[in-house]
């Protein structure tokens, strides 16, 4: 993969992965504007902030604007995650100035208007009364309840607290918008057709006289400590399946435990078809469609958690299962080949992601937005491939400690309750 | 049948077989049988005992799945190019090999009741599933795919295996490859993998299960507590994918409601559909879809209300659209954003191996076109009349199948 980086005065960083044959480039714009930057207590005002950012800005109604993106054929959202608020795109190779002007028009000038944030607020109380019956919405916003203190960024999901939705201003919002969307620590990644000149120009437009015209919010963040196992049960009425959470706060994607952290969630979890929990639970015991583990990357403790869909009556057991499997990674009984199997299915999956401008705009993100250096994609694969056995061992007992976990489930009444 | 596609971006080469057999060749009282054989045909074969797959293709850093449609069953990997020729032994091993055993059947029963399972906790799909059983009085398209629980739980495993047996051979199959390398060695190697298995005798006829005109609207309700935002869905009968008229259909649905999907998205915003029902606050999402498919389908519109709106009103408001788009040219400036919407989103599939491989597979197995230029070309061609005809055709009362999804309170 061919990688260039550019730097504007401004801050903002650019990198460009440029692949021939291509006719469309994946762009990905990440600005230092997710939850970990929310002010304290105002779980939802980032979402929304993004979501109204996309209504139209000072030269164009929300009506033109829609006509502006349409016209190009691009497809773009704006997503805000636990670290930052990720303006996602993709448009054909001649369209990128256009595109790229448009997105730092969202950025730059939105209009933010009263009647935008009230629409973007009716959008999203409905969605947050939909989440209430939906049983994977009811696991994560519990779980994160139960893990993470009020105060912490990760205490609510994304999509934020109903109380905090109803009562933002749009003072709040214009506010939000001014102290947090800001070219220093934003990272643009393009992937695909568009060659580096052609970026580099197309981002001096949009972005180069982009300015800083607030101090940043500095947001204290507590720590999250599991310090005993919890267990919360939710009833979702007339529902035939249970989601189940098993999880514990993760680590930073800077910690330098984060590699062995991947081999150690591949040889547990990640994957329900090469993972030791998805062999037993779905392969040998038939007790769930579907298992999955996942970590989050973040300047913080992202969750790392264990999702599964089973049927009510199992599911006490397929909890046990999953922890006894876990049990066994804590004691070493690893099989060399499993830990061998992870680390190639690791490193391979690299080489498969560079099929798509999509996959590779998101590696290169993950490598700018941690600062994982300039030889991070010579150093990946060589790191992934000298994770220890020791090292798995260590990471799951540090971060994964089965006797301290936080497990809900949401779904039917359960024939037995777990806890 | 065997197609090759250059895709030379990447060190990757994606590989699928396409068997003609899906909810399609089931009657009732076999409903689903063809997706539970393809939850077996990752059980293992005697060259490759359960697991091995799964450990072999994982090591590769692959993609790799499979699903089943009303038309098809398909399987997948995506893998570095160098490990092409393994994928193809795999995929040729399982064709004619697989060991579909009893302790295995069972095993995987309760897995496929789970995958139900979890659908059923969608109101979107309750609704749906329902819809279609109600459109349909002949066809096997009413049936669905999956399969209703109580006949995956009497599946066995002999009715199982004579189902693969009879429509997993290479003359029932496509295989689409697209990947880094010339494409007429990827084909020639695909051919030499899958030369020597043998042929099904016992193919017999396509199933024939015309579906008479529909006379007038039909309508449902399903009421649940288990969702809180009303729905409401419409079902048309609409043509299969090689009629004339399926490039203008897929732009009619562009027009009504994007080609990305979803409102949170910056994307699809201009659509009519959008302005009309989620601008107007009626409903969080709404969407058009029209899916190639061998036999006649349905063109389906659907809506995710918000929480204070009534189902007649958001009904009402989509029906005044689709009359406007069956009544009235769009306008140029509507039909620009159209062509330029479907090109991009064709490029953009394409752009991706997996994609390109699967987008090419799907037109070649409905008859939709002959290559995916054939199918460009065809979209490229739609004109603004064209658009306006189709909706003339497809929305109409008498061919009409409404659902709404009624929240209940919880008991």
């Amino acid at each position: 993969m061919k990688l260039e980086r550019r730097r504007l005065d401004n801050g903002l960083r650019i990198a460009v992965a440029p692949i021939a044959d291509l006719r469309s480039t994946a762009v990905l714009l990440a600005v230092e504007a997710g939850a970990w930057f929310e002010p304290i207590g105002r779980a939802g005002v980032a979402r929304l902030a993004a979501q109204t950012m996309l209504r139209g800005t000072r030269s164009k109604s929300a009506s033109a604007f829609a006509d502006a993106m349409d016209d190009l054929g691009a497809v773009a959202r704006l997503d805000v995650g636990s670290h930052a608020a990720i303006f996602s795109a993709q448009c054909l190779r001649d369209d990128l100035g256009a595109l790229l002007g448009l997105m730092a028009e969202v950025l730059r000038t939105p209009s933010l208007a009263p009647d935008d944030v009230e629409f973007v607020r009716g959008q999203t109380l409905a969605q947050l009364e939909r989440d209430e019956r939906d049983t994977r919405a009811v696991v994560d916003r519990v779980w994160r309840e139960l893990v993470y203190p009020k105060l912490h960024p990760f205490h609510a999901p994304a999509i934020g607290d109903a109380a905090v939705v109803r009562a933002v201003t749009t003072d709040e919002i214009r506010e939000y918008h001014q102290t947090a969307i800001r070219p220093d620590g934003a990272i643009l990644v393009v992937a695909g057709a568009a060659p580096t000149d052609v970026v580099e120009q197309a981002a001096q437009r949009a972005f180069a006289d982009w300015r800083v015209t607030a101090p940043r919010l500095v947001r204290k963040i507590p720590e999250a400590v599991l310090t005993a196992t919890v267990r919360r049960t939710e009833v979702v009425p007339d529902k035939t399946q249970s989601d189940v959470l098993i999880g514990w706060p993760g680590m930073p994607r800077t910690d330098p435990r984060f590699v062995a952290a991947r081999v150690t969630n591949m040889v547990y979890a990640a994957d329900t078809f090469a993972s030791r929990a998805g062999n037993v639970i779905r392969d040998q015991l038939g007790l769930a469609y579907y298992v999955f583990s996942g970590m989050g990357s973040s300047r913080g403790q992202s969750p790392w958690i264990v999702r599964m869909g089973v049927n009510p009556q199992n599911v006490n057991r397929a909890i046990e299962v999953a922890l006894d499997e876990l049990r066994k990674v804590t004691l070493g009984d690893i099989a060399d080949d499993d830990l061998a199997l992870a680390k190639d299915k690791l490193v391979g999956e690299l080489d498969v992601a560079l099929e798509s401008p999509g996959g590779v705009a998101s590696m290169v993100m993950e490598a700018e937005l941690f600062d994982l250096g300039e030889d991070h994609f010579e150093r990946y694969p060589r790191e992934l491939r000298a994770v220890s056995k020791e090292q798995v061992v260590d990471t799951a007992r540090t971060f994964l400690p089965p006797e301290r976990h936080a497990a809900v489930v949401a779904g039917p009444p359960l024939p037995d309750i777990a806890a | 049948m065997i197609h090759a596609l250059e895709a030379r971006h990447a060190p990757v080469v994606s590989l699928w077989v396409w068997y003609h057999v899906g909810g399609r060749n089931e009657v009732p009282g076999t409903t689903g049988m063809s997706h539970f054989l393809e939850h077996m045909l990752f059980k293992g074969t005697p060259s490759h005992p359960k697991g091995d797959l799964d450990r072999l293709l994982a090591r590769y850093g692959a993609q790799w799945n499979a699903f089943t449609n009303e038309d098809v069953t398909c399987y997948f990997e995506t893998i570095p190019k160098a490990r092409y020729a393994t994928a193809l032994e795999l995929e040729a091993d399982r064709m004619r090999n697989a060991l579909v055993s009893v302790e295995e059947t069972e095993a995987e029963r309760t897995v496929i009741v789970s995958e139900r399972e979890g659908l059923e906790n969608d109101p979107s799909f309750l609704l749906g599933e329902e819809l279609q059983a109600v459109a349909f009085s002949r066809h096997p398209y009413g049936q669905g795919v999956i399969g209703s629980k109580d006949e995956i739980k009497l599946m066995s495993r002999d009715g199982l295996y004579a189902h693969y047996r009879r429509f997993y051979a290479p003359n029932n199959a496509y295989v689409v490859v697209a990947g880094d390398d010339d494409a007429e060695r990827l084909a020639d190697m695909a051919a030499a993998a899958f030369a020597s298995l043998e042929p099904s005798k016992d193919l017999g006829e396509p199933p024939k299960a015309p579906e008479p005109p529909q006379r007038g609207e039909r309508r449902i309700l399903v009421r649940r507590a288990g969702g809180t935002l009303p729905l409401v869905m419409m079902a048309y009968h609409a043509p299969r994918a090689s009629d004339p008229t399926a490039p203008s259909l897929t732009a009619l649905a562009v027009a009504l409601s994007g080609t990305s999907g979803g409102s949170d998205g910056a994307s699809g915003r201009s659509s009519r559909l959008h302005r009309a029902i989620v601008e107007k606050g009626l409903a969080t999402d709404v969407d058009a879809s029209f899916r190639l498919t061998k036999d006649p389908n349905l063109f389906w519109v659907d809506a995710t209300l918000r929480p204070e709106i009534a189902h007649a009103d958001v009904e009402k408001a989509l029906l005044a659209e689709l009359d406007r788009i069956a009544q009235e040219p769009i306008t140029e400036a509507e039909f620009a954003r159209v062509r330029r919407q479907l090109m991009a989103a064709t490029a953009f599939a394409t752009d991706t191996v997996t994609w390109r491989a699967y987008r090419c597979g799907e037109i070649l197995s409905t008859g939709a076109a002959g290559s995916i230029a054939d199918w460009y070309d065809k979209l490229a061609a739609v004109t603004r009349d064209q658009i306006t005809e189709a909706a003339a055709a497809t929305f109409s009362e008498r061919s009409r199948n409404v659902g709404w999804f009624v929240p209940e309170a919880a008991d």
